[in-house]
């Protein structure tokens, strides 16, 4: 198709399409790019996630239930239910502080990864692969692999010849949790930030090369700013992407040891499991309003950050 | 440290890079151990459970540990898996709803990326803000279930790929649009020269050109929606629709009370395999993809 | 241009969004004409059904319980019964499928009156008043499955028993006979004490992990409560912070866990642990329902159970037996608007409790419904000493109560010392309170 640019831009006539463009005139960009293109995404985007992200903001205010079939406003009762009983605290304490964890494990891991795994070495290229596995084991499953593991008579004890109740300490196994998260997706984060470090030019290296800083001192000033875009989206993901976590919860302590575990989308399936639809959906506006709240301050925060180093 | 290589495939042997300042000797021999224990302790031992386990008899597997079987079984676990499990009715289940998910997310979001990464107006940057919103936000899977049974798709396939399509669009969309910035506009209007329709130029010019980022797009969305159980709970329950991972809820739920970690980890394996044969086959497309996209 | 797909956008929104806001279509829908209470025909169990295909939900634990009585029935009727088994938790899955318009013919549930609400009985459920079977069933479980006085349930199996089961040579090293079985909780206690100190082996073994058997030790002390207090409870009358459900809660608290009586695991002890625990005589009793029992009969047989473990009733002031329905008791029919369908599944029951219950009893090896029809031979002693407590058993609290809370997960949090006995209580006020509105019961 090269040859075709040479051509001069004499006016053609607009390719024959019945939208009533003039004819005779360049064709405006509009028409090469028509809207129609994207109307499709739009809609299946529109109908099957932006109306049930909209109606959760109606349902919550309502008496939906499994028992009646029914449906009348009722206001902020199921908000006050769930103020009062304490799950609304507990639920965005314990969603919070797995997405803050989860976030600081899987990117500690991930960076850790990609800083030892840096060379293009046949040797690196295999292990890079391997620690992508986790990424590609479903996360279920991966719960019920570590619920073996860590079980009080399981191998872990059995390796380290302790008798821990890894998954039974009402402080801690939130934290075990949150490894465990990390832990399947510190593949990708490597992966991200190896790209980042890839990117980071040459030149930039050998001069702080030139002026003798050791690699720690090269690491600090010169590699970890240049890795801000990889930091952003790799954090932007892990903590928002967390907030919604729930296979893994589940399959590993189904929201204990007395409910410490118990994130947003543990409560929301148990309690739709009870038949208060209502109430779930309340908890899941609640999730929204959170997710919300947290990623419009981080991806601002973070985009300047990026832009001022 | 590391080399100063700038692109990947010119990586310069480590001999004829360093400098006095270079890897000190401990550095070099104890780097790779690091990684080979890391590897061992973090991957290998989880991986080696799951493969044990699967193969032992259920007295041996009641407590799951690293032994090796003293009683071979792998062939019976896994038949007893796949049946009991209704293994083969969740694979199949799953790639009805996967695939035309995978397919939808992908031929819808390359046509909505390439408007949006072509037309600069204030409206289509906010549309495109908007369709991409799905990348953080949560879907609202209570409220979902409501709108399936108002329309009556709750419980079938044809509902459930709403769904993932719908959530998935956003990561398709945003991949997409970025690779198409960078494909030079010069191709499309050379095209338009000779007095091709959009239609033409999308699926002679875009969609090939597209190919890099179809895949990592393929395996991102596959990688949640085939192993994604929250959602599909929600939209398909159990029984004959159920998925592999609904299949494995199910037969590790019966854990409680049948100790049969033999069979939920023969699953496990089973379910695992073909993203990990995906994975080996198309791994350099994917990991390129994945790492050319993110870091925009 | 882009303008015109606003518009579009707009009306899609608002169409999805004016469609959804109307109400549930699928929430007990169906059916909703004239309740089935007129006569309903007699059904004859073996009548000729062919080319009739029912299907029948069971939870994972049921899915072998109906294939005697399945096999049987086809072969005499020639219709086809499907079994499905839906996943557990099944009490919480079989709602929602029914939620987005899946219905079965016939169904294994709960028939108490805490859990029969869930499924909506009034709109989906055949009424079963009047049916052959249902004179001949004995007195207890005649009482299971009615509710506001009608019955929705058949009951099939014996329910549940909860009672102690103790290992036999833990008790002779303590020096414990016949003549020391409890007649009160105070004194079940007591005989922990005297295991703890006397042996090795732990009093009691207790399911932290599991959670759900951990609601029995409180549950054998509320028996005192009697039928007005239910009645009031269930009007919002009465709470669950009753003195007396809080000293129940508490007296677990500190005379039985707090005072070593339990394994020292026993905030991760989990029910298959449970029943390894009795057999070895690391534990000196369990207190749980029958079906502890049953992963004693998968892995021996009748004579070493006997030999080994024996059972006895307990009550808060008694030595009497309590009582559980569970999902294995009952089955229910559901009215599929098919009229076909509907009368084959009453023939399915009739069958079931009719020509072929003997036959059914004999291969599931599990005791009688009918007095009339003598309970198999080859049953552990245990089961027969349950069978003859079960005429004079009182209620579970899920027998009882309108709702049924989750009360194993406030004592789980107990257990983890999240909350004190009160809060225990509290929470399950709460809870009990928040489903029982949302049923729309009177008084809340």
């Amino acid at each position: 198709m090269a040859d075709t640019a040479i051509r001069t831009r004499t006016q053609k006539p607009a390719p024959a399409k019945g939208r009533g463009r003039k004819v005779g005139r360049l064709p405006r960009a509009a028409v090469h790019h028509p809207w129609w293109f994207a109307l499709p995404a739009i809609a299946v985007f529109a109908a099957f996630f932006l109306v049930p992200n909209l109606l959760n903001f109606y349902y919550p205010f309502t008496n939906w239930s499994s028992y009646h079939p029914d449906i009348a406003f009722t206001g902020l009762d199921n908000f006050k239910t769930i103020a009062d009983d304490g799950s609304l605290l507990r639920a965005i304490r314990t969603t919070l502080v797995y997405a803050l964890l989860a976030a600081v494990f899987q990117n500690g891991f991930g960076l850790l990864l990609a800083l030892l795994l840096e060379a293009d070495s046949r040797f690196n290229r295999f292990f890079r692969a391997v620690f992508f596995l986790p990424v590609l084991i479903s996360a279920l499953a991966t719960g019920y692999v570590f619920q073996a593991l860590l079980n009080q008579d399981g191998a872990v004890n059995g390796l380290l010849g302790t008798n821990i109740p890894w998954l039974g300490s009402t402080t801690w196994t939130l934290v075990l949790v949150t490894v465990i998260h990390g832990w399947k997706w510190m593949g990708l984060s490597m992966l991200i930030y190896l790209a980042g470090l890839k990117g980071i030019p040459g030149e930039m290296l050998e001069a702080a090369k030139c002026d003798g800083a050791g690699p720690w001192r090269t690491f600090w000033s010169v590699r970890w700013p240049m890795l801000a875009p990889a930091l952003t989206f790799n954090v932007t993901t892990a903590l928002i992407g967390s907030m919604n976590t729930f296979d893994i919860v589940q399959a590993t302590t189904g929201g204990g040891p007395a409910a410490s575990t118990e994130v947003f989308n543990i409560y929301m399936f148990r309690i739709f499991g009870q038949g208060l639809y209502a109430q779930a959906s309340a908890m899941s506006l609640v999730l929204f309003l959170v997710v919300v709240a947290v990623a419009i301050p981080l991806v601002i925060g973070l985009r300047r950050r990026e832009q001022l180093l | 440290m590391s080399t100063t290589a700038n692109t990947p495939s010119t990586a310069l042997p480590t001999s004829a890079v360093r400098r006095a300042s270079g890897v000190h000797p401990a550095w070099r021999y104890g780097r790779p151990a690091l990684v080979l224990l890391i590897a061992g302790l973090a991957v290998g031992v989880p991986l080696w459970l799951v493969a044990v386990t699967s193969a032992k008899p259920q007295a041996e597997a009641i407590t799951p540990n690293l032994d090796l079987p003293r009683q071979w079984q792998p062939g019976s676990n896994y038949e007893d898996a796949v049946s009991q499990g209704e293994m083969l009715r969740g694979f199949l289940n799953s790639l009805l709803v996967v695939v035309p998910s995978v397919a939808l997310v992908l031929i819808l979001g390359a046509g909505a990326a390439w408007v949006f990464a072509r037309r600069k107006s204030k409206l289509v940057s906010a549309a495109y803000a908007l369709c991409i919103s799905g990348l953080l936000l949560p879907p609202a899977v209570i409220t979902i279930v409501m709108e399936l049974r108002q329309l009556g798709l709750a419980g079938t396939r044809p509902g459930m790929i709403a769904v993932y399509t719908g959530m998935y669009l956003s990561t398709s969309i945003f991949f997409m649009t970025g690779f198409i910035r960078a494909i030079p506009v010069e191709l499309e209007e050379a095209a338009r020269m000779d007095g091709a329709t959009p239609q033409r130029i999308f699926r002679q010019i875009i969609l090939p050109l597209l190919r890099p980022v179809i895949a990592t797009a393929t395996i991102m969305v596959m990688l949640y929606a085939w192993s994604d159980i929250f959602y599909a709970f929600f939209v398909l329950g159990g029984g004959e629709k159920a998925t592999l991972p609904l299949n494995l809820y199910k037969v590790a739920s019966a854990q409680l009370y049948l100790n049969n970690w033999h069979l939920v980890f023969a699953y496990v394996v089973v379910m695992s395999l073909p993203m990990v044969a995906i994975f080996l086959v198309a791994q350099r497309k994917i990991v390129s993809g994945i790492t050319s996209g993110a870091v925009k | 241009m882009k303008r015109r797909a606003l518009p579009a956008l707009a009306f899609i929104c608002a169409a999805a969004l004016s469609a959804t806001a109307c109400s549930d279509p699928t929430a007990g829908d169906s059916g909703s004409s004239s309740d089935s209470g007129g006569k309903q025909t007699k059904v004859d169990p073996t009548a000729r059904l062919d080319g009739v295909k029912l299907t029948m939900w069971t939870a994972q634990n049921t899915v072998n319980a109906p294939k005697q009585v399945i096999d049987a029935f086809e072969k005499a009727t020639g219709a086809k019964v499907e079994a499905q088994a839906i996943p557990d938790p099944y009490e919480q899955n079989v709602p929602t499928k029914l939620a987005s318009g899946d219905k079965p013919d016939l169904m294994f549930w709960q028939p108490s009156i805490s859990t029969l609400p869930f499924i909506q009985p009034k709109q989906n459920l055949l009424t079963l008043d009047g049916e052959e079977w249902e004179s001949k069933l004995g007195d207890t479980e005649k009482s299971l499955g009615m509710i506001d006085g009608k019955r929705y349930a058949a009951i099939v199996t014996s329910p549940s028993m909860l009672g102690v089961y103790y290992n036999k040579d833990v008790f002779k090293k303590a020096g414990l006979t016949e003549k020391d079985f409890p007649k009160s909780y105070d004194e079940l206690l007591a005989l922990g004490s005297t295991i703890t100190d006397k042996t090795d082996a732990a009093g009691f073994y207790e399911a932290g992990g599991d959670k759900w058997p951990l609601q029995w030790q409180t549950q054998v002390q509320l028996t005192d409560l009697d039928k007005q207090w239910w009645a009031d409870l269930n009007q919002n009358k009465e709470k669950w912070t009753d003195p007396v459900v809080v000293d129940a809660i508490k007296k677990y608290k500190e005379k039985l866990l707090d005072a070593g009586l339990a394994q020292k695991n026993y905030k991760t002890g989990t029910f298959t642990g449970q029943a390894d625990s009795l057999w070895k005589g690391e534990s000196g009793m369990v207190l749980n329902v029958t079906s502890f029992q049953s992963q004693l009969q998968a892995k021996y047989s009748t004579a070493e159970i006997d030999k080994k473990i024996g059972w006895f009733p307990i009550a808060n002031s008694s030595a009497t037996g309590m009582y559980s329905p569970d999902q294995t008791n009952g089955v229910v029919a559901f009215k599929t608007g098919d009229e076909k369908r509907q009368n084959a599944a009453r023939q399915f029951m009739a069958f079931w409790l009719g020509p072929d219950y003997p036959d059914y009893i004999k291969a599931m090896k599990i005791p009688s419904v009918q007095p009339s029809v003598p309970t198999p031979d080859g049953l552990p002693q245990a089961s027969k000493d349950q069978v003859a407590a079960l005429p004079t058993a009182i209620g579970v609290f899920q027998a009882k109560a309108i709702v049924a809370p989750d009360t194993h997960l406030y004592l789980a949090d107990m257990l983890y010392g999240k909350k004190s006995p009160q809060q225990v209580a509290q929470a399950i006020q709460d809870q009990f309170a928040q489903v029982a509105k949302a049923q729309g019961a009177s008084g809340f």
